[in-house]
């Protein structure tokens, strides 16, 4: 099952026959897609049909049973370090240090990716946070900040060492109206003008339809269904959960 | 030759990077320390009044002496583990550090460093502490005979719990019970060098020549060698759900 979009043809993602087990318990099962570069693939279903597992999966978080990922071609048993600079996570869980200001979270991260020069780190982080509205916080611990600004934190982070993948689980849980309005504002700039691809679980169908190039299905751990944009509005996706 | 210059140069870069991190989280969250030097002062304080109470005053033992301290920095080293990977883990940071380009043996080794800083603060605020309260009858030790003792009998054995603690808190991170598994899984682990770190010390503190300890010294150097090896074999397995 490949899709995209736009503009490139380059595969950037493969997940070809996929499992992942635990006992005998079948957690995903054979799943297999392509991601083209430059789209943002929605990934839903209803609780414990493997979204998360997927997105792990896919980070490097944890491994598959059987199958392989391919992030640009490589794979995480011989090129893990590369991959990972490729990609930028989010997680249910924030990656955040509550203790430690915005500024030092993304210090911290910057120099675990050693994409800048010492100097760089400043004027890179007050770049992001300006342009997310976040320069009055900067100095401020995480444990100050509102869900909102934690997921712009968030978004910061995953950017600040220019990745081409971003895996996104669950970004809009917890967030009001104004916020989600406003990441769903970010992720297609992202798309439109930082060119990434970007894979997207998430319970909101009413979101994945407004930003998705393609929607994958997901039903106790299989793909049920694949719809591309232009059947969106046609089908009734909770119908198929 | 020169790319591993410049690998080993950036790998102690992140190794620096993630220590860092740590020791400021740590005095950000300071409380936690001094509940765990409060314990060990409080013990203490309760083990020589004790003594004091039956043997009217007379100065303690060495042998007394060094056991109660050891004791307590047994239980001190519970509290720490807890803060290695267990704290990431239930917080969700682990999981960035793990979706970063940080190998797993850099990631273990910072982990150990932070565990033997953190280990020799408190053990300095106690032993000091403990020389003034408890007044143990050692006799007086030249320059040398104090570096030794703080070399090796006090150093040497840190650097074991250290890298023992890191292998236990990694191990025991994904269990249900961690409270439970972290101090049954330490004893079995620390038991075979309970007596030579207690034995080296008395040694020491009596002023004896680094002869007769040696059998000692080797036994702990050897332990923290094996601990350090298998948390080096197993990490990849360590570090992954």
């Amino acid at each position: 099952m490949s899709f995209n979009m736009n503009k490139s043809d380059r595969i950037l993602l493969e997940c070809d026959n996929v499992s992942k087990q635990y006992g005998f318990f079948f957690a995903l099962n054979k799943i297999s897609f392509n991601v083209k570069e430059n789209t943002i693939l929605g990934i839903v279903g209803a609780n414990g049909a493997g979204k998360t597992t997927l997105i792990k999966i896919l980070s490097g978080l944890r491994s598959p049973t059987s199958g392989k990922v391919l992030i640009s071609g490589m794979n995480y048993k011989d090129n893990n370090r590369d991959i990972k600079r490729l990609i930028g996570t989010i997680s249910s869980k924030s990656f955040l240090y509550e203790e430690l200001s915005i500024y030092e979270n993304l210090k911290f991260y910057s120099k675990l990716y050693s994409v800048y020069e010492k100097h760089e780190f400043k004027e890179k982080i007050e770049q992001y946070a300006d342009k997310f509205n976040l320069s009055d916080w900067i100095f401020e611990p995480i444990s100050y900040l509102s869900t909102g600004m934690k997921q712009k934190v968030e978004i910061i982070r995953i950017l600040i060492h220019n990745p081409s993948i971003l895996l996104l689980d669950e970004p809009f849980s917890g967030l009001d109206f104004n916020s989600i309005k406003l990441l769903i504002k970010i992720l297609n700039d992202l798309r439109e003008n930082e060119n990434l691809t970007i894979i997207l679980t998430t319970h909101k169908i009413e979101v994945i339809q407004q930003i998705c190039d393609a929607i994958l299905i997901l039903k106790r751990g299989k793909i049920n269904k694949f719809v591309p944009k232009t059947e969106m509005n046609k089908i009734k996706i909770e119908s198929y959960f | 030759m020169r790319d591993k210059k410049t690998s080993n140069k950036s790998n102690l870069k992140l190794f620096v990077t993630i220590l860092q991190k740590d020791i400021k989280t740590e005095i950000r969250q300071v409380n936690d320390i001094f509940s765990v030097i409060l314990f060990g002062i409080i013990s203490i304080f309760i083990f020589s009044s004790s003594y004091n109470t039956i043997n009217l005053g007379s100065s303690m033992p060495i042998e007394i002496f060094v056991t109660q301290i050891w004791l307590i920095i047994f239980f001190t080293l519970i509290f720490i583990m807890i803060k290695l990977f267990v704290q990431e883990k239930e917080r969700g940071t682990l999981d960035g550090l793990a979706t970063s380009p940080v190998s797993k043996n850099i990631l273990l080794t910072s982990k150990i460093v932070f565990c033997f800083i953190l280990l020799s603060f408190i053990e300095l605020i106690l032993i000091l502490f403990s020389f003034f309260i408890s007044i143990p009858s050692t006799q007086a030790l030249n320059h040398i005979e104090i570096l030794y003792y703080i070399l090796l009998g006090i150093v040497l054995p840190t650097l074991d719990l250290s890298v023992c603690g890191t292998l236990v808190s990694a191990l025991s991170m994904y269990s249900k019970n961690k409270s439970f598994v972290l101090p049954l899984l330490l004893f079995p682990i620390i038991l075979p060098i309970t007596s030579p770190i207690i034995s080296l010390n008395i040694k020491l503190l009596e002023g004896e020549l680094l002869s007769l300890v040696l059998m000692e010294i080797l036994f702990v150097v050897a332990h923290a060698i094996l601990m350090f090896s298998i948390l080096i074999l197993v990490s990849e397995e360590l570090l992954s759900e």
